[in-house]
């Protein structure tokens, strides 16, 4: 029986007055070095979906000489799927407050960005008030508990843009500029925001760094497998009984115990279509492909990513020309159109699926899609593009038999 | 040095080098699209990705900085595989069809899309072209925009913004609906453009062109009652035989004269004689207005661009210009005085058609102070399209001579091509009305080049010494500007709005082989290369001229010869 490991959840946590704030404590009396000797310990990787260490970030971004540097919480939750910030943000913001203040100290940045997704209304109104709130009680400002460190948060709504996640684009929107990525290097830890260097965390690895400096590197080392550390929200969502966030020890459990328990099963009928395991841009897994451990490693032996932890189930009544179309309809409104392959490869896809409503493909038809995905993957300027077609694709290779002519020879 | 391989090719460059200059250096030839030298990088277009030490991410090599041990990989299958899809796209994006193809196409000749297709060796369409269904940007005088063609690269946007300094194109929309478009899509018409056209120079396909006037000219030729009279500009001579397959830079002024003499013109002019003229009165200006102190520096007005940006930016520094018209509108003042009259020609039946390197001059023809004294402007490359139209290949005629009238130049007015040329002119021409003795020396070497900003002081007599500037392309006009506000001391400023002066016109030909800075060298050296082999090589030796004088206008400056030559300018500001 799979249960949930409480790490990052909890009691809800928004009362600026009563929270002591022990990560942040700690932290100031740890100073820079060991902040970030704990973080890479703890061997965190980055929430958001790229997977990136978080303790190698923030000592890349210690290493910068600059006047100053800035440090940014990546809430523009935007992947398909994907409701596990929000938690965080509507029950936990005062983790996520800590974790930024603490990688803001060691770093040493001293303006800090909560970009949240301008849909997020509630969120938004909650993390205001707690900025509020911290002015006030002197948490946020000059010397903050006698440390001698200066920080503050400014709050920024994001108007609704997917590739506004990249962080690059992220960054350009905050500048008031078109969203839309820019070229690494020079990444955003160089020339970030205005130019000055600048680190870019999603909400739930700021939360985890706030638990990590709390509990100790040790403690979240502790669990999980040796290459995916601690513990991650889902969110699991689809066609199942219960669709919540969960927090899962990584390695506790398979894809198919956390449907079958946490969630309660599929809903009208025993098993799914397909699964797909971390948000839109992951590939599809099937029935038989979810005894897959929940590690970063074992969804990639799968055949799929864990991406941002978003798990979708797909219930057998589902039509996949439907879904293919939903899918592919989200890429091209989402793209940011500057890079050639991804505007334009994503219209084409969407122009050639809905074309086809009810009908199979031709294999010709489904050789031009797989090279389009494939000039997308190879050449796209931007995560976002690059794995734009990472479902579709899945779809097309895992359901033959549904999608596609069969070539009649005659011999 | 950094030192990698690409293509199994060992490279050494010096760091800070992209792949896409290494493999220039060892001529291994990477297609690109949204790259353009002297502008930024945009990393839109993903045609040059290349193979890096086997990744399966591929990089674009316009925007990867070599580094040591790289092994590249240019035309690996896999990338010309992923080439060869991407140039369907982009294909499909650009909406070939019935209405939209490449026969009609303003660059059916020039296309940059068709150069890819070639180097990429492209052998498949899958794709249907979606239609956008944008319209046509008809606002301005001198540009058309059809952006059913665009396939935003965004060069227009950059070349306007960083070599220009303006900016009046900017994207809208999202995603597939990307668009390039003006502020509030207000047209080109109507916003802050110069008309300068180096977005037409800029764009690889045929999403911006100039407004033609070639129907009109054609009309005008058969039509047996017009007398139809052309003016051709310095720079049209060095550039006009490259559209017939000719190098940049040779010279075919003898044979632009027999070309237009068998389109059927019934008198061909040179717009260099009228260039002598405006040394004559700019000149005379120049001295009076040095004399007397009076609003100095003196800045030139013959670039219709560099005046519409001065009246939208600095229009407090309008009483600083020179009154004198350009070369091309003291032409169309005297064809319908002078000429009309001395030829007893109606001036009912008289058109005066102008061959420009360059689109602003559409616009000036049509500024209600010039009265319509030129009808129709044609660019070098609508000239070069009537002329094959007509079955004639420029580079096969022998040279014929100008009509006599205006049609006699010294090689002062060549250089006016050319940036520093004008004011080259001008000194040589000053230091003769200031001292009455001819300069020893009349090249004057510090104001040539393609240095974007020039300075030169020249010592007239014990008591002058002439301070002077040069600035083309429009950043740099800008930065000449500032200069002169904080306070540095000159009496006279020449300034182009295209890079290179004239030459580099928006109205010019383009090559899609050259980069601009070999093309601009080229034509440059073909203007100097007429100057120095003319007999008469300053302005105020021209005898044409000095007839005018004698006969019609009395002296430089004169009342007569302020009412036909002289102009007032618009202070704009922004809109």
């Amino acid at each position: 029986m799979v249960k949930e490991r409480k790490f990052l959840k909890g009691p809800r946590l928004r009362d600026v007055s009563t929270y002591e704030f022990p990560g942040l404590k700690k932290a100031l009396s740890l100073g820079p070095d060991r902040i970030i000797q704990q973080i890479s310990d703890a061997r965190l990787l980055g929430r958001g979906g790229a997977g990136f260490p978080t303790g190698t970030k923030w000592d890349l971004a210690l290493q910068q000489q600059g006047e100053r540097k800035y440090m940014i919480c990546n809430a523009d939750e935007g992947e398909p799927g994907t409701f596990k910030d929000r938690y965080l943000l509507e029950e936990r913001p005062l983790k996520v407050l800590e974790g930024l203040m603490i990688g803001a100290y060691a770093v040493g940045a001293t303006q800090g960005y909560i970009y949240i997704r301008g849909e997020y209304s509630e969120p938004i109104k909650i993390v205001r008030e707690i900025l509020e709130d911290a002015r006030e009680e002197g948490i946020l400002g000059e010397d903050i508990f006698g440390s001698g460190f200066d920080f503050d948060i400014k709050l920024v709504r994001g108007a609704g843009a997917y590739v506004c996640g990249d962080e690059t684009s992220l960054i350009n929107s905050i500048e008031g500029k078109r969203g839309i990525s820019r070229i690494k290097p020079p990444y955003p830890i160089q020339e970030g925001l205005y130019g000055h260097p600048t680190v870019v965390n999603n909400v739930e690895s700021l939360a985890c760094a706030a638990e990590i400096i709390k509990q100790g590197a040790g403690e979240f080392a502790a669990l999980g497998t040796d290459n995916s550390r601690g513990t991650k929200l889902i969110s699991l969502s689809g066609d199942i009984n219960i669709s919540e966030v969960f927090e899962i020890e990584f390695g506790s459990c398979t894809l198919s115990e956390i449907i079958e328990n946490l969630g309660g099963g599929v809903r009208r009928g025993r098993d799914p279509k397909f699964v797909i395991p971390g948000g839109l841009s992951t590939a599809a897994l099937l029935p038989e492909e979810l005894d897959c451990t929940y590690t970063y490693e074992g969804i990639e032996s799968a055949g799929s990513s864990l991406g941002s932890g978003a798990i979708i189930v797909v219930g057998e009544s589902r039509d996949l020309v439907d879904i293919l179309l939903k899918v592919s309809r989200f890429y091209m409104d989402e793209t940011c159109g500057t890079c050639f392959p991804c505007r334009e490869g994503n219209k084409q896809i969407n122009y050639m699926l809905s074309q086809h409503r009810n009908k199979k493909f031709s294999g010709q038809e489904v050789e031009l899609i797989e090279d389009i995905g494939e000039v997308i993957a190879a050449a796209a300027r931007c995560g976002l593009g690059q794995t734009s077609l990472s479902l579709i694709n899945s779809i097309f290779n895992k359901f033959p038999e549904e999608l596609i002519e069969e070539v009649i020879h005659v011999d | 040095m950094i030192k990698l391989t690409i293509d199994n090719t060992p490279v050494e460059v010096e760091k800070g080098t992209t792949l896409l200059e290494a493999a220039r250096q060892v001529h291994i030839n990477i297609p690109t699209l949204c790259y353009e030298e002297n502008l930024s990088i945009y990393g839109g277009c993903r045609l040059c990705v290349v193979e890096v030490n086997e990744r399966r991410q591929l990089m674009p090599a316009c925007a990867t900085e070599a580094e040591d041990g790289m092994e590249v990989k240019t035309h690996s299958p896999r990338v010309r595989e992923v080439r060869q899809t991407l140039f369907e796209l982009i294909i499909a994006s650009h909406d070939i069809s019935c209405e939209l193809n490449c026969l009609t196409c303003t660059r059916q000749a020039s296309c940059e899309l068709r150069n890819v297709a070639e180097d990429i060796g492209i052998n498949r369409m899958r794709l249907n072209p979606i239609y956008r269904g944008l319209d046509k940007d008809l606002s301005s005088y001198s540009v058309v925009r059809e952006p059913n063609k665009c396939i935003t690269c965004d060069r227009c946007i950059r070349k306007c913004e960083e070599v220009q300094g303006i900016g009046i194109f900017a994207n809208s929309d999202r995603g597939p609906e990307t668009t390039v478009t003006t502020f509030q899509d207000k047209g080109m018409g109507n916003v802050e453009c110069t008309n300068c056209g180096q977005c037409i120079i800029s764009c690889p396909t045929g999403a911006l062109h100039e407004v033609y006037h070639m129907d009109s000219v054609w009309d005008a030729l058969y039509n047996e009652e017009k007398h139809v009279i052309v003016q051709t500009a310095p720079a049209v001579r060095v550039a006009i035989a490259e559209p017939f397959g000719a190098e940049p830079g040779t010279v075919a002024t003898g044979q632009l004269v027999a070309a237009l003499r068998r389109l059927g013109f019934d008198g061909i002019f040179d717009t260099n004689f009228t260039a002598d003229l405006t040394i004559m009165e700019e000149g005379t200006e120049v001295v009076e207005r040095v004399s007397n102190n009076e609003h100095l520096p003196v800045l030139t007005s013959c670039s219709p661009g560099w005046i519409k940006f001065i009246e939208h930016f600095y229009p407090e520094h309008l009483k600083n210009l020179s009154t004198a018209k350009s070369p091309q509108q003291m032409f169309g003042a005297l064809a319908k005085t002078y000429y009309a009259e001395t030829m007893g020609v109606d001036l009912e039946d008289l058109v005066v058609v102008s061959i420009m390197p360059c689109t602003a001059k559409k616009f000036e023809s049509k500024r209600p102070e010039m009265a319509d004294d030129v009808d129709y402007v044609l660019t070098t490359r609508e000239a070069a399209m009537m002329i094959k139209a007509a079955g004639i290949n420029i580079c096969d005629l022998e040279p014929e001579e100008y009509d006599n009238l205006m049609g006699v130049s010294t090689g002062a007015a060549d250089i006016f091509g050319t940036s520093g040329g004008v004011m080259e002119a001008a000194l040589r021409s000053a230091y003769y009305l200031i001292t009455g003795e001819e300069l020893e020396e009349i090249d004057i070497k510090p104001v040539r080049g393609l240095e974007g900003l020039k300075k030169a002081e020249v010592p007239i007599n014990e008591d002058l010494t002439l301070k002077v500037g040069v600035a083309h392309g429009l950043s740099n006009a800008k930065k000449m500007m500032e200069m002169i506000a904080d306070g540095e001391e000159f009496h006279f400023v020449e300034f182009m709005a295209c890079p290179g002066g004239c030459i580099g016109g928006g109205g010019q030909p383009i090559s899609a082989e050259l980069t601009s800075t070999e093309t601009l060298q080229r034509r440059m050296d073909g203007i100097y290369s007429i100057d120095s082999s003319k007999k008469l090589r300053q302005s105020h030796e021209n005898p044409m001229v000095q007839k005018l004088y004698e006969e019609y206008l009395g002296k430089p400056g004169s009342h007569k010869a302020h009412k036909l030559l002289h102009t007032e300018y618009t202070p704009r500001g922004l809109s």
